[in-house]
Parts: C-alpha cells; structure tokens; sequence
C-alpha cells in the first residue's frame, strides 16, 4: 500500500529530529537545575551569565571561609564578620552579572520583550537562594553560631532591595557600592551607639531591615523602567 | 508577516555638552534604510532610540505606531525588533548554541523543542551551524559578528536594527550579509548603520548623519547626484584648493571639488556624494 508522503511534514520532523542531536548537551549547573524542577527558560536565564556563576562560587567560598573562623566560640570577632559580611553577597551577585560592564550581550537583552526587572529577579533570587542556603548550612554547624542563624537574613534581603532601588538611578556597581558601604556604617553606629556587637541583628534592626526593604521593592517596582534603559546599566 | 513601521521624528539626545542628536527624524516601513555618517555622529544613538533600549530627550519613536515610554506598548514593540549592536558581544565562555538560546528565552520563544530548532536554523543561516557546541571565544571576530546577527533574526523580527554588521567581516561574509538583508526586504524594515559608503550603495534608503543632524535623506542614487558637476578626471597633479583627489590605475587624478574650466566631467560615485552632503558644498 503506497503511503502519501506530505514534503513539507517530512521536512519539519527531519528538523525536529536534527535539532534534538545537533543541539549541546546543557552544562552541569544547568543539569542539576533542571533535576529540582526549575524550568528551563529560568535556568538559562541564570546560567547563561559566566559572571553569575562565577559570583556563586566566590560567595560560597566566602561564606565557608567565614564559617569555619565563626565555628571557634572563642571567636567572636569572626561570628561578628560572617553576620555582616552575609547580607553582601546576594547583593555581589547581582551587580557582577548586571549590567553592561558585566554582560557584553547586556544591550541585546535590552531590546527583547522580556522586562530587565524581572531578569535581574530572577538573578537576585537565585543568587539569594544559593547565599542562604550555603550561609544557613555554616551557620548551623557552628554551635556558636547556631544562635544567630536567622539574624541575618532580614538584613540580607534589605540590602539587595535597597541595591536594586539604588539601580534605578545607578550603575549597578556603583549602587550597590553605596548599599554595602551603608550597610557597614549601620552595623558600626548601631554598635557604638547600643555598646553591642551584635546591636544590628537584634529586634530593633531587623525592624529597621524590614521597613528599608518594603521600602526599596517600592522603589524599585515604581522605577521598573530603568532596568529597560541602556543609560542605568553601565 | 509585515514589515515594521518606525517613524522617529525630531527626536534629540544630549550626553552632558554633547549633542548626540539634534531635531532627527526618519521614517521606514519595508526595505533597507542605511543611516551613513562619520563616526561619533551619532548613527548608535539613533539606533538605540529606535530600538527603545534609550529615551530620547525630546521627540517620539513609534513602532507599528507603538509608544515605546509606555511599559505594555514597549514590551509590544519589542516583540517586532531584532537587534544586533555594534560593541555587544557574548562572554567568551559562553557556547556558540547557550549564547543564542539564552537570548531565545528572552525572546519568548517557547517551547524547548521549537526553541532548539529556532536557535539551529539562525545559527545556520549565517553559517554557524557546524560551531554549536564551541565556545564564543574561540570564535573569529567575523564569526561573532554572524553570531550577532544571528540573534538579531531570531523569532522573525518585522524590525531589523543592525549598527554596522559588515565590520569585520571578509569578503564571503559580507556578500552573506548582503543575502539575508537583500531576503528580507519585503517583509521587514532594515536599519542598518555604517560608515562604509559601499554597504549603504545596496540600501533602498540613504540617511546621511552628520553631528547628530540628517544632512540627507533620499536613494543611493540621489546622493551620489550630489556631486555631480563636481567630479572631474585630469591628467597631471590637481589643481590648488580640491575637496579630495587620488591617482587612479592609469595614472590619472580623479578629483572633487569645484571643476576647472574645461575639464571633462565624469559620473561621481556615492562616495564622493557622500563627501559633499558632509561638506555642505552648495551644489553648482
């Protein structure tokens, strides 16, 4: 029995087929993203920036560094330097794979439809998610610092907020510069003044943390159109 | 599909002191519209306000009569353009095939099956097919540009912004570009920047900037009428006070400028209209 051949339907299944064996396997990260159910317009989203990935291993290497210092109760200087540097590295994250000076195909992605705000979410939550995780998971193993595991992550969040709100009318690193550099002169007053190390983990300062945080999402939702606009991502 | 109507009118930029553009507009809808002009006047600026990834500071863009300083329009607009700027680039980690999926993802084009295709069939039409799994780096610089081009195509765009794609490219490649350009006339407005008069002799539209101003507007053939009356060949050295002249093969001076009395005229090209619309010499 002589079976009608449609051309033109052979033509799209032997592109189809040629797509699947000519197309590179994804990368590892990329892999195990996958695995755990992100999908993949995401996970190329985030790993298609060496930059991010390389901002990923810097911030883990950071935060074992500090952990392992933090896990001598002796120590207290070190707990003091893992709790203030956390809350910078989500934000690290963000401005080193942000941006035109970051990301050479930066412009290109100005001009597609998919809005810069939620590009850089998505780059700020992962790089947040994989912080957390890794700060989290030194902290509990440190019996000393076991006690503030969570008192950080208020902070955290309200300083990438604030670093994106700065990036409305900033250059990415340039804002978040300023968010780091505001973030230790709080931590440095907030001692001095309560006579306490810790003085900006405590209730007052993870107020405060919440208000610039609500703060700063308002900010940044209300001047979204920057990140659409070449002159703020240099 | 159509091709994209883009209408930019009086638009203006300023960068500190310095007037980018000045009171620019243009229209295209179809065909190829090559924007000329010397570097730094401002041919990268237009074609970032025409692209919506920068504001002018005064004067409207419109894509498909798309106002792109509202949020939802913008988004809209974007779904017609495909762009290719002139100092972009991927990261040199990054392969060939991740590089023009990724900008695939931000494109829209879902699906991972369609979107593989997609990425594979760009990456084939300017000739990239053989080098998906290698990395950007280890990519020529005319195979980079292709790469830019590449993701310029993707998702069909009705608007083609190119800001100047034949840099860097070998004879081959250009004659390439020169294909895929010529193929989508029809269906698609292509602005293309360059200083490069041959690439602009191909074009449908000529604009001529000069210091963020339109000097001229009109076909390949009207600006090479710019100098006509102007271009004359003489044996011997020219005389005193010529716009520009150079030997030729056969030894003779081709010359522009105002003709002596008594030299014989000869057909100029677009280069030397070119020359004389940036000079502003009154024609005779």
């Amino acid at each position: 029995m002589n079976t009608p051949i449609d051309p033109a339907r052979l033509d799209a299944n032997w592109r189809a087929i040629t797509a699947e064996l000519d197309a590179p396997r994804p990368a590892r990260t990329e892999r195990a993203l996958r695995a755990i159910g992100v999908p993949s317009s995401v996970v190329r989203m985030v790993a298609a920036t060496p930059a991010l990935r390389r901002s990923w291993y810097l911030s883990i290497v950071a935060v074992v560094l500090l952990g392992l210092g933090a896990a001598d109760p002796a120590e207290r200087g070190s707990l003091f330097a893992l709790l203030v540097m956390a809350p910078l590295l989500p934000v690290l994250g963000v401005a080193m794979a942000y941006g035109t000076s970051a990301d050479p195909s930066h412009e290109m992605q100005l001009a597609t439809p998919t809005h810069g705000l939620r590009l850089v979410l998505v780059r700020a939550v992962t790089v947040l998610v994989v912080s957390v995780g890794t700060v989290l998971a030194m902290m509990l193993i440190s019996p000393a610092a076991r006690p503030m595991a969570a008192a950080w992550l208020l902070p955290a969040v309200a300083v990438t907020a604030a670093s994106l709100a700065l990036m409305t009318n900033r250059p990415p690193r340039q804002a978040t510069t300023i968010a780091a550099l505001a973030w230790f002169v709080t931590v440095l007053v907030a001692r001095v003044v309560a006579d306490d190390p810790l003085a900006a983990f405590r209730v007052g300062g993870q107020v405060a943390a919440a208000l610039v945080a609500v703060l700063s999402v308002s900010v940044t939702v209300v001047r979204r159109g920057s990140f659409e606009r070449i002159e703020f991502a240099r | 599909m159509t091709a994209a109507q883009l209408f930019v009118e009086h638009v203006a930029k300023r960068f500190d002191r310095r007037e980018a553009l000045v009171d620019v507009t243009l229209f295209a809808q179809g065909g190829i519209t090559a924007v000329l002009g010397p570097n730094g006047s401002g041919k990268s600026t237009l074609l970032r306000c025409a692209t919506t990834v920068m504001t002018p500071d005064a004067g409207t863009v419109r894509i498909d009569g798309l106002d792109p300083n509202r949020e939802r329009e913008r988004i809209e607009a974007r779904r017609r353009i495909g762009y290719a700027p002139q100092d972009a680039g991927f990261d040199v980690r990054t392969r060939v095939f991740d590089a023009i999926d990724y900008l695939a993802v931000l494109k829209e084009i879902g699906g991972d099956r369609r979107r593989r295709r997609t990425v594979l069939e760009v990456l084939d039409r300017v000739g990239l097919s053989d080098r998906v799994g290698e990395r950007v780096g280890d990519l020529s610089g005319g195979m980079r540009r292709r790469l830019l081009l590449a993701q310029a195509l993707l998702g069909g765009p009705t608007l083609l912004v190119l800001d100047e794609p034949g840099a860097g490219l070998d004879p081959d490649e250009r004659l390439r570009l020169r294909e895929i350009l010529a193929e989508r006339r029809r269906t698609t407005t292509v602005l293309v920047a360059t200083h490069l008069t041959d690439e602009a002799a191909s074009a449908d539209t000529v604009v001529v900037l000069g210091s963020g101003t339109v000097r001229f507007a009109g076909s390949p053939g009207q600006l090479a009428a710019h100098a006509a009356g102007r271009v004359w060949v003489q044996a011997g050295f020219p005389p005193p006070g010529v716009r520009s002249s150079w030997q030729q093969a056969d030894g003779h001076h081709r010359c522009l400028g105002h003709p002596p009395a008594g030299v014989d005229l000869v057909e100029p090209t677009l280069e030397e209209g070119y020359l004389m619309v940036q000079d502003a010499l009154p024609t005779p």
